[in-house]
Parts: structure tokens; sequence; C-alpha cells
């Protein structure tokens, strides 16, 4: 039998679920509160991952006072050694790297979550918008794949190190790191939690439930579309940087249409409209990643053929279609919002009486 | 461009551009009747195809067997997936965007267990065992038995499904379900009957095209997912209501693949990696610019059945 | 004194169909102008017209002396013009209470920088509360205010929808057959609603209705369309004893 660590187990589930639990938040708002199909998750996920791929080869060397290496082809090795001996050394360098990658990251996935909702005003049918969102996001991927110099779309980039490397123990940097993510995730999960309650969520939801309606009580709703999109891309890009210094490789193949599919499942799961649902749906696919994970790793040594990454595959598969079907609401369904005047009204009819 | 390259690339325009034909019909057909854009209809493709590889290996290499196993699993795998997954929904006033979740989720699962599958049997990248002969030879224009297979049984199935549309009684109910169903089950069509047709000849194609495809390119788990994106762009190029448009659009893609890739490749450098991103871009330009595609320009005679 | 409303031949094809045809009508302020006419002449696409919803072939759209004719729904709706639906278009998934908030023009909560700090906008949204609470008062919606209006009667709706109305604080009110699968006597009241409104407030109302006999009693003014066209207008005096609009309506 192999020994499994459940401390660091834990620690690995917990940090996925910090990154699950932002992607799964932004599509969240973007959909379950305003009804943005959004399924071109992964391409904001990646417009994060490929800023930190840009950033820790390009700007940290700058940062740590160096020169830096070009990261691709045959000074790959000696630039990955560059970028290792800076984290590890420079921790300054690292933390200044990381808040300048974040900002960048929010940035662009901002605005062009923005852009994109704005150019597909246009569309005919609302579904096209689905489309066209997950047509753009593979393309995208392609294109950066083919632009070799920049994130080495070959190979990927390796040695994308978490801040904390720099400790030199395994277990406390990706403890710290945990931490990191989670505190990241609940950030997001509070600041949507106030949107829904606030005057903008109640209007993000007259859009969810009557386009035509909530445009002629007043309300630009191209503008409110574009808005949420770039709060939601925001938010995405974040958890697409967390995703890079994780698995610490930056790569195209990351970022292809099952990856949308992935969060899709997070928020059917845990209940469309819900930020707890949403967090919920990210922490059983985190579990039960690292479960496919273990299992694979129990199957192989047992001399099995199966290759669990399918049976993976096929699980969720089933999951969203028995969700669909049978519990369309999640698991935890969408709850009665109110916003703050009714605490008011209930005041006046109080004093009333 | 070099005449050879360029005769190659019309020749594979014209062998790929009839599969994507074939596969974006069924497309066209499944939008038009049942108001689905379905994308596990990829899966049916690499389900034809496995058929077809299947039985080849089993030693029977009589073509038209390998065609009818393939039309028969093709069709097989639509009609479970409609019944055991799109037709419990329907009636519940889901949103499009459920059905849509649920098309990639029962694409996903088919495409999974025939990995599954292609992994245990060892089934990665074989091809059908059909021997490759060259049957015409002139100057640059080299055609093999496999375009006097792909080709002609496409053209010949696009014109049978024609006919059987505008003809046929069935055709004329698919076309009254496509108009407008709640009519359509008012005047006494058996909607129910009509979709199950349905779902047999839009998998059975899928299925065909996928045996076709197997015969020119190895059989791979990924081989329908992969051409997906292509043939919904044939399909959004006919409107996703027009035949003609959309067979139109399945030679325009795959002449965009083929001919225009390769000319930009020779004389701008432009990386073959970007290839893929060509059906990709037709489809963002004519939802954007055109999201009628081709059937206003081919006006009423495009319409679906006519 | 000019009218607040002036509709200079207005026309709208629908491909080849004549929806509306050359129809000019002028409302004044603080009315009820009653807009009749069989099923299909054209009043819900006139209503349309004016609100934003669809956009006229031909003609003009003066609104309080601006030409509006070309402005989006949303835009002229922040001029002073809201409308009600034939169907009940309410926010059904959400409290009576959110529903008559939305309205709200230039909310600062709206803005998704504001938006997750209550104290840039808790003050101002109790302002709005205190005044849904007198417009859901008006309407005797008060008591209701945390129901979903999915769980409201089909004339407590109807109510919902002007109150919805209300809040943008509108000079010209839209109504398309706001007593439509009502009760006679719930209908008679809604209309007595209406004409308080028109006097405490001063809107004029632009009333697209089939019950005649109710409408007569509360219209000042009405406008007949036939067809598209504009076929008779007069008060109800004289369109209850026009020959043609009997013929044409009542088939006399």
């Amino acid at each position: 039998m192999i020994n499994i660590d459940i401390g660091a187990t834990a620690v690995a589930v917990l940090t996925l679920f910090g990154i699950y639990a932002l992607m799964a938040i932004s599509l969240n708002l973007e959909y379950g509160v305003a009804g943005v199909p959004n399924f071109g998750k992964a391409l904001f996920v990646s417009i994060g991952a490929y800023t930190a791929g840009v950033t820790y080869t390009r700007l940290l060397p700058l940062l740590a006072g160096l020169e830096s290496i070009h990261p691709c082809g045959p000074s790959m090795g000696a630039a990955l050694q560059l970028r290792s001996e800076i984290m590890a050394t420079q921790p300054a360098a690292g933390f200044i790297n990381l808040a300048l990658t974040f900002a960048l990251a929010a940035a662009i996935a901002g605005a062009v979550g923005f852009a994109v909702s704005y150019v597909t005003l246009r569309l005919k049918e609302e579904w096209f918008l689905a489309l066209v969102l997950l047509v753009g996001g593979e393309t995208v991927r392609i294109l950066v794949r083919g632009a070799d110099d920049l994130i080495c779309s070959n190979n990927g980039i390796s040695g994308v190190a978490q801040p904390f490397y720099f400790l030199r123990d395994p277990g406390a940097s990706s403890f710290l790191f945990m931490l990191l993510a989670l505190a990241l995730a609940l950030a997001a999960y509070l600041y949507s939690e106030r949107l829904v309650r606030s005057p903008f969520g109640r209007m993000l939801k007259g859009l969810r439930e009557n386009e035509d309606v909530t445009r002629g009580l007043g309300k630009g709703i191209s503008l409110a579309r574009a808005q949420i999109m770039a709060v939601g891309s925001l938010i995405a890009a974040i958890g697409g940087v967390l995703f890079a210094l994780n698995t610490g490789f930056v790569n195209t193949n990351d970022f292809v249409v099952n990856l949308t599919l992935d969060v899709w499942v997070m928020v059917v799961l845990g209940g469309i409209g819900n930020n707890r649902g949403a967090l919920l749906g990210a922490l059983l696919i985190a579990i039960m990643d690292r479960l496919a994970q273990i299992g694979a790793i129990i199957l192989n040594m047992g001399g099995s053929e199966i290759e669990f990454n399918y049976v993976r595959f096929i699980a969720f598969g089933l999951i969203l279609l028995w969700m669909l079907r049978y519990r369309p609401g999640g698991l935890l369904p969408e709850s009665r919002l109110t916003t703050e005047a009714h605490e008011v009204v209930k005041r006046v009819i109080g004093a009333a009486k | 461009m070099p005449p050879a390259l360029l005769t190659t690339s019309l020749v594979n325009t014209i062998q790929i551009g009839s599969l994507y034909a074939l596969m974006a019909l069924g497309i066209t057909l499944t939008f038009s009747v049942m108001k689905l854009p379905n994308f596990a209809h990829a899966e049916y493709v690499t389900a034809g195809a496995y058929a077809a590889l299947i039985v080849s290996l089993s030693g029977v290499l009589n073509p038209l067997v390998i065609m009818i196993a393939a039309f028969a699993v093709g069709a097989l795998t639509a009609l479970i997936s409609h019944l055991a997954v799109f037709k419990p929904l329907e009636g519940r006033d889901v949103s499009f965007y459920t059905l849509i979740l649920s098309s990639f989720a029962i694409g996903l699962i088919i495409r999974y267990i025939l990995f599954t599958m292609a992994d245990y049997f060892n089934l990665f990248d074989l091809r059908i065992a059909i021997p490759l002969q060259i049957l015409f030879r002139e100057g640059y224009l080299i055609l093999s038995n496999l375009f006097a297979w792909v080709v002609p049984t496409s053209i010949v199935l696009v014109i049978i499904l024609t006919l059987l549309l505008n003809r046929s009684p069935l055709g004329r109910e698919m076309r009254a379900l496509a108009d407008n169903i709640i009519l359509a089950r008012v005047i006494g069509i058996r909607v129910e009957r009509v979709k199950n047709y349905t779902w047999l000849l839009v998998g059975g194609l899928a299925g065909v095209a996928g045996a076709l495809w197997g015969l020119q390119t190895a059989v791979h788990p990924l081989m329908g997912w992969g051409a997906i994106i292509s043939v919904f762009a044939a399909a959004i190029l006919g409107g996703l209501s027009s035949f003609s448009g959309t067979v139109m659009g399945a030679y325009v893609v795959a002449f965009s693949e083929n001919t225009v890739m390769l000319f930009l490749n020779v004389n701008y450098g432009l990386d073959l990696a970007f290839k893929p991103a060509i059906p990709f871009i037709i489809i963002i330009a004519v939802l954007l610019l055109r999201p009628q595609g081709f059937t206003n320009l081919i006006k009423r005679a495009g319409d679906l059945g006519r | 004194m000019t009218p607040l409303l002036q509709l200079h031949n207005i026309r709208k094809d629908y491909g080849g169909l004549r929806a509306v045809d050359d129809v000019s009508l002028a409302a004044p302020e603080n009315a009820i102008i009653g807009l009749i006419g069989p099923n299909g002449s054209g009043k819900s696409t006139l209503i349309d017209l004016i609100a934003g919803a669809a956009e006229q072939t031909a003609g003009r759209v003066i609104f309080a002396g601006e030409d509006i004719s070309d402005l989006s729904a949303d835009a002229i709706f922040k001029k002073g013009i809201a409308r009600g639906y034939q169907e009940p278009s309410l926010y059904f998934k959400m409290t009576v209470l959110d529903n008559v908030l939305l309205p709200v023009k230039d909310q600062r909560g709206e803005r998704p920088w504001y938006a997750p700090w209550r104290r840039y906008w808790a003050h101002e949204e109790a302002g709005h509360a205190e005044a849904a609470v007198t417009v859901l008062e008006q309407v005797q919606l008060l008591q209701h205010y945390d129901t979903l209006a999915s769980d409201l009667s089909g004339g407590q709706m109807k109510l919902l929808e002007i109150a919805r109305c209300l809040m943008g604080k509108p000079k010209l009110l839209l109504l398309d057959e706001p007593t439509a699968g009502v009760a006679p006597k719930l209908a008679y009241e809604i209309f007595q609603q209406i004409a308080r409104l028109r006097d405490d407030y001063g809107i004029t109302f632009l009333i697209v209705e089939h019950r005649l006999e109710i409408l007569f009693d509360f219209a000042d003014y009405v406008y007949v369309m036939h067809l598209g066209n504009l076929l008779a207008e007069g008060t109800v005096a004289e369109i209850a004893n026009d020959a043609t609009v009997r013929e044409v309506y009542f088939g006399d």
C-alpha cells in the first residue's frame, strides 16, 4: 500500500479549493446572478496564467536587479535557474512581482471581459454569446500557442515558483500558499455576497429575469452586463494566476474547454445563483480531483489497466446530467435574497403600528 | 503557390468538405427540428469510426458492410442520447444553456467511454484496414480509392437526405416540426416518432462520416471532437437552418482550412499551427457580421428541405 | 398649451405588413387618454413605438417638446415615460419591494464600485425605501412588501406594475390593458387608482383597453384605431355615438 500524507493532502485540496472557488464565484456572478452564459471561462483563467508566465520570466529578474534571460529554447535552463535563484533568495522581488502579476492579470482580463461583452451586443440570438465565448477562448489559446516566444508555447514555462519558496521548506511554503489562496477566495466571496444584496445585484437579477423589461425601466443593460463580465473575468484571472503558481507551470494545453466545463460543473453542482453553492461546488470538485489522483495511483499500483483520468471525466458528465435533470437548483439552491431596503420598510411599518 | 500543392490542397478540400457536409447537415437538422445545438454530435462521428474500425479489424473488409455498421452504431448512439438525456429535459421549461450543458455532458461521457475502450483494447491511432490504391494519376492530380469512396458516398447521402426531406412523408413531418412544433402536434403528427427517426438519421450520417474519415486518417477518440468546431462553422454558415447553405458552408470551411491556409503559409510564412483557428474565426465573423449565414444569398431555395 | 405627447405621422412596417399607418395623436398633460380598437388594429405596436421597444418606420414622437423618436427604451424611461405590459411582466422571483425599487433612477448603489460598500448608498436606499412605502400604500400592497411577486393575485400584479412605473417618477404612463384578466370589481378599482394618480400627481395616462364600459367612465379623450389607421377621436360621448366606430367596433 502507499502512504498518504493526510496533512499534505489536506493542504493540496484546500489550495485547489481556493483556486476553484475563485473561478466558481466568478461564473456564479456572471451566469447565476446576471444570466450571462460565460462558456469562455478557460480564456479568462488563462489570461491570469499567461500573465504570470510573462511576469515571472521578464519582470521578476528586473525587479531583482538582474538581466532577464529569454525563457524559451536553448537558454531555457539558464532562465529557469535564474528564476529559482531569485525566488529563493530575494523574497521581496518575488512578492512585488506577485502583486504586480495580480494587478496586471486583473486589469487585462477585466478589460477583455468588458470589451467582449460590448462586441457581442450585436449578436442576433442570446445563446450565440455562449458560442462566441466558447469559440473565442479556443481561438486565443491557439493563437497564443502559435506565438512561441511569449510563453514558450511548445514546451510551456516551468518553475513558476510559489511566493513562499524562499522559506526552503516545502511544507511551510505550501501551507502559506494555501492560506493566500483561501484568503483571496474569501475576499471574492464576501465581495460577491455584498454585490448580490446591493442595488447593483438587484439590477443584475432583473437583467437575468427579463432583459426587455429591465431596459424599459431605464437601465443601461449593455453597460451592466459589461460591468459584471469585467468583474467576473477579473476574479477568474486571479484564480488563473494562482493556478499557474500552484502547478508551477504555464501551458496552453491546460486551458481547453474541459476547464470551462469543470467550472460549470462546480456551479451547477453547488447551486446556480448562490455564492455558497459555488463554494460548495468548488470544494466537492477539489476533493474529487484529489481522490481521482489517489485512486489512479492505487489502481495503477494494483496493476489495473484502466486510466483513471477517463473515469473522472465520465463521472463529471454523469454528475452534470444528474444535477441538471433531478436537482436543477443545485445542492444549495438560490435562497431568497432581500436587499437592504427591506430592513428600512420593516422599521417604517413597525413604527406605524 | 506551386501547382502540385495547389492540386493536392484542392483534392483535400473536396474530400474533407464532403465529410464536413455530412456532419454539419446533422447539426443543422438537430437544430432545426429539435432546437438544440448539439455538441455531442462529434461523438456520434467517433462512435461510427470505431464501429467501422472494429468491423474491419475483425476481418470484414467490404466497405459497404463497414458503412452500414458505422451507420447503425452512430444512429444508436444518437437515439440513446436523445432518449436518456434530451427527451426527459423537454417540456420542463429548462433554459437553453441547460440543453447546451447537457449536450456537452453526454458528449464528454461518450468520448471518455470510447477512450476507456480504446485504452483497454489498444485501439489508439489505427486505420480502417482498407488498402490504399492509386486510381488516377494525371500530372499533379492523384486520386486514391479513398477519394473514390469518400466523395461519391457523401454526395449521394446528401442527395438522398435532401430527397427524403422534400419528397417523403417523414421529411414533410420533419419540416413541419422545424416550422412549428405545437402546430405539428395539433395537426396530428406523431412528434415523438418523427424525433426518434430524426435522431437515427442524424446519428447514422455522423457515423458514416466517421467511417469515411477513418479511411483517410487514424481513428482516435478525439477525432470527432477535434472536428466539431469546423463542422459547427459549416452549419453556422448555413444559418443553422439551410441545407444547401450548410453544404456550401462545409466546402467553404474545408477550402479555408486547406487551400487558403496553405496559400498563406507558402506566400506569407504563416505557421500551419494557426490552422485550427480558421473555423473559429469563421464562426465569430459570421455570428457578429452576418448571423443568417448564406441563407439570404440563396433565398428561399435554401430553406430547410428545399 | 402644447400637448405632453405628440405623434406625427407614425408608420410601422413589419416586413410587408403595415401594422401602423400614418397615425398622429396628441395627449395633453394631466389626462387619461383611451386608445381603443379591435384586436390587431396596431394599438400595442403604437405603445411599443412610443416606449422605444420598437423602432418606427417613419414619423416622429415628440415628448415634452423634445424629439424622442430615436432614443432607446432606457433613455425614454429616463425622460419620463414608463410603461406597463399586456402580459404581467414583473420580476417574479423578487419581492414586491425589490420590484418597485429597481426602476428608481440614478441609484448610486447600482455602480459596481460603490455596490459592495454599504456606506456609499445605504442612506440613499433608505430614502428610496420610504418613497416605496408611500407608493405601495397607495396601491394597497404595503403589507405584501416582502412577498414574492409570483405569489400575488392577478389584480395585485397589475397594481404592482403600475407602482413599479411610478417609482421612476414618470410624466406619462403607457398602459396596455391594465385590467386584463382581472375581475370586474377590481378592474374598476384599478381605474379609480389611475384617476387618483392623475389628480394627485398630474400624470398623463395613455391606456389601451378593451373594457370600454369601464374606460368610458374615466377617459378624458379617446382615440380609435382600426387596421393600423386612426379611425376616430373625440370625447367619450362623441366616440360612443360615432357611427363608423360603432360599425367596426360593435358590428352594428
